[in-house]
């Protein structure tokens, strides 16, 4: 028995009424803590599968595990399951059930028999992950899309699931809010949630899966690693999508001389490190920048407002999504809301200091990122942490690169 | 669309926060008294006393409340003109024939009588717009929910309300949709459009029960739907102007019975 597999798929099959077969023979397994991308055209089964994994639809044929067990379709066996198995519908106005935020977001709990203190408590830890406080009382009609979606969000999480399973995540956002919302979705896998998606995006699923799943006319037709599941043109094609642009990117470099690593590039930050690595070997700046980074939980209010004003050179960028409330609150402007450890890199090899805003539970993936990323290309980035007692509000006492000593480094 | 305009005002009154208790105490003892008042003054007096807390501590934009009041104006109107005609009473004051053996008169029992109707409508339209511009739909349920309405009845009354501006938006989109394909430029396609937009609207309403379902078993429904968080407290000092103002109210009214000399 395979102890950190959480959902398996063996051989399942499934007919719609009407005897059209939609799921045609598909075997995989999801393991803990994974995010895993179902990536296929329209028709390919996606929202079916999806829909089998908290058990709204009942496969024809074949078996579905749950934490390694068979899933049973008994009223009380769905309810456990449903409690941890967290769905969230494509469009938000068809998941949003209640009249006012409050509502919706305690509809999971309330259902669960929880009492009134808890519901409050878990509608309230929910509103606040989704970055939604204060949005209680609200009623749906007067939402964005993106605070929609978020709400429908919010209403799962409050049943404190440990898989998430997101029917396309992003349809109906603008760019911006997509890219919040993949964020957002990078924080809950942190927290330690199993996230699948369905998309037919390769450009967001490429970047951001741990494993993509290609599907074709209710089957599997890849299953692996992004790189590897994308870099087939002939099978990628078969699906009807399109190669990543930066995967073709790098096989047109490839093809022209260019040394590319085994690893294909998985963002702009691997695609700049094979060209400059071709140009110049290292990186193109004499004194590469620093990376700071403040912890909001830790800082006084206003003090980083402050802190930032007296440094027109440094960037900021925010992670999660308590961050980026912190910063609007003390009116800070992100520059970088998403990709943030790989845009400050960047910049940090251009010799320009960034300054980025996270939680204490993320701040130690930004040190994980750049080491990697130092001993993968040989450079050497700093990366220092704000101290938030010697945090100065006064005047500028550094250029870029220069931090003063109100840091210190880790 | 009325509805969602009444809705967002409602949502940003500086009397949102006030208990719902207290707004419907205002509002259904004003509306009370100027319907039992025998003179025009008190509903004149309550009509024109709501309307100005509404538009200079509620924030009301003039124009809105202007717009809302425009239809009970030109039905009342539109029912006095004929009143006028109708009532009978009094002294003639003026009359005509329209055509031969018929004739038109007003009335002084009339004119009081009509007065007092468009009065009354001023000053219960008043008094229920008071009501409907502080206080959102989902306060309200809390208030039936507090007055021992069936939960099963406030559930449902809940969820329609939540699906109507879904419904609305699709309505919404199709009939653009049919305008710019000119589905309404004569008589005959007009009717044939509507007719495919109502039966559109029924499928994906059918649809959307459908899905409402789905989302439902997905968080484990179990034939809860939560309140929203407990409602705002009745608060000593707004039910206390709200008292002395109905109190000063039924004075005038009790003052302005026949028996105790009525108004002039």
């Amino acid at each position: 028995m395979a102890v950190n597999i959480i959902l398996e798929a063996r051989d399942i099959r499934y007919r719609y009424p009407g005897n059209r077969e939609a799921i045609k023979g598909i075997s995989f397994h999801v393991r803990k803590g994974e995010k895993i991308a179902l990536v296929g055209p329209n028709g390919a089964g996606k929202s079916t599968l999806l829909q089998m994994f908290n058990g709204m639809i009942h496969p024809t044929e074949g078996t579905m595990l749950f934490d390694n067990e068979p899933i049973r379709y008994d009223a009380s066996s769905l309810r456990k399951l449903r409690r941890r198995v967290g769905f969230v519908l494509q469009n938000p106005d068809r998941q949003i059930i209640a009249p006012t935020v409050y509502q919706d977001v305690a509809f999971g709990p309330a259902n669960l028999g929880y009492d009134e203190q808890a519901i409050r408590e878990a509608v309230e830890v929910a509103l606040r992950q989704v970055g939604l406080d204060g949005f209680e009382r609200r009623t749906p009609h007067h939402l964005s899309g993106g605070e929609k979606k978020r709400v429908a969000i919010a209403g799962v999480l409050a049943m404190d699931p440990d898989v998430l399973v997101f029917d396309e995540p992003t349809s109906g956002l603008d760019p911006s809010g997509s890219e919040d919302l993949m964020e957002l979705l990078d924080e809950l896998n942190h927290d330690g949630k199993t996230i699948i998606i369905s998309t037919h995006d390769v450009e967001l699923a490429y970047p951001w899966a741990e494993r993509a799943i290609l599907l074709m006319d209710g089957q599997i037709i890849r299953e692996d690693v992004p790189d590897i599941a994308f870099g087939n043109t002939k099978v990628v094609r078969m699906a009807h999508l399109s190669v990543p642009t930066l995967l073709e990117l790098s096989a047109e470099l490839g093809k022209r001389g260019f040394p590319v690593p085994e690893r294909k590039p998985r963002s702009v930050l691997d695609m700049v490190h094979i060209i400059e690595n071709h140009l110049h070997g290292t990186c193109n700046h004499p004194s590469p920048g620093t990376i700071l980074v403040g912890n909001v939980d830790e800082t006084a209010g206003g003090t980083l407002s402050a802190w930032v004003q007296a440094r027109p050179g440094v960037i900021v960028g925010a992670m999660g999504t308590r961050a980026k409330q912190c910063a609007a609150q003390e009116q800070i402007t992100l520059e970088f809301t998403y990709g943030v450890i790989d845009k400050c890199i960047l910049r940090a090899l251009r010799g320009k200091d960034s300054l980025i805003l996270t939680t204490g539970s993320m701040a130690g993936r930004v040190g994980v990122r750049v080491d990697a990323y130092c001993r993968e290309s040989g450079n050497d980035i700093r990366v220092v942490t704000l101290d938030p007692a010697g945090m100065s509000p006064g005047p500028a006492d550094c250029k870029e690169g220069d931090h003063g000593n109100d840091e210190s480094q880790k | 669309m009325i509805e969602t305009n009444l809705d967002s005002i409602a949502q940003q009154s500086t009397f949102r926060r006030i208990s719902t208790s207290t707004k419907l105490l205002l509002a259904l003892g004003s509306l009370i008294l100027c319907l039992v008042s025998p003179s025009p003054l008190v509903p004149l007096i309550s009509g024109i006393t709501l309307s100005l807390v509404l538009i200079i501590p509620g924030r009301t934009s003039l124009r809105s409340y202007g717009d809302l009041l425009i239809g009970p104006a030109i039905f009342s109107g539109v029912s006095v003109i004929v009143l006028l005609f109708l009532l009978g009473g009094g002294e003639i004051l003026w009359q005509f024939s329209p055509l031969p053996g018929i004739t038109l008169a007003i009335t002084t029992g009339a004119v009081q009588q009509s007065t007092l109707v468009l009065c009354r409508v001023f000053g219960c339209s008043a008094a229920l717009f008071f009501l409907a511009l502080t206080t959102p739909m989902t306060d309200l349920f809390n208030g039936m929910k507090a007055a021992g309405i069936p939960a099963e009845l406030i559930d449902l009354m809940m969820i329609i309300y939540r699906y109507i501006f879904i419904i609305q938006a699709q309505a919404s989109e199709i009939w653009q949709a049919q305008v710019m394909r000119l589905g309404y430029g004569r008589p005959g396609e007009a009717v044939r459009s509507f007719s495919m937009l109502c039966g559109m609207l029924f499928i994906s309403s059918w649809n959307a029960g459908e899905d409402l379902v789905k989302a439902m078993d997905c968080r484990c429904y179990d034939g809860i739907l939560p309140s929203l968080d407990p409602a705002e407290p009745i608060r000593f000092w707004s039910l206390l102007p709200v008292v002395l103002y109905l109190a000063g109210l039924g004075s005038m009214v009790v003052a302005g019975l026949p028996g105790n000399g009525g108004w002039p």
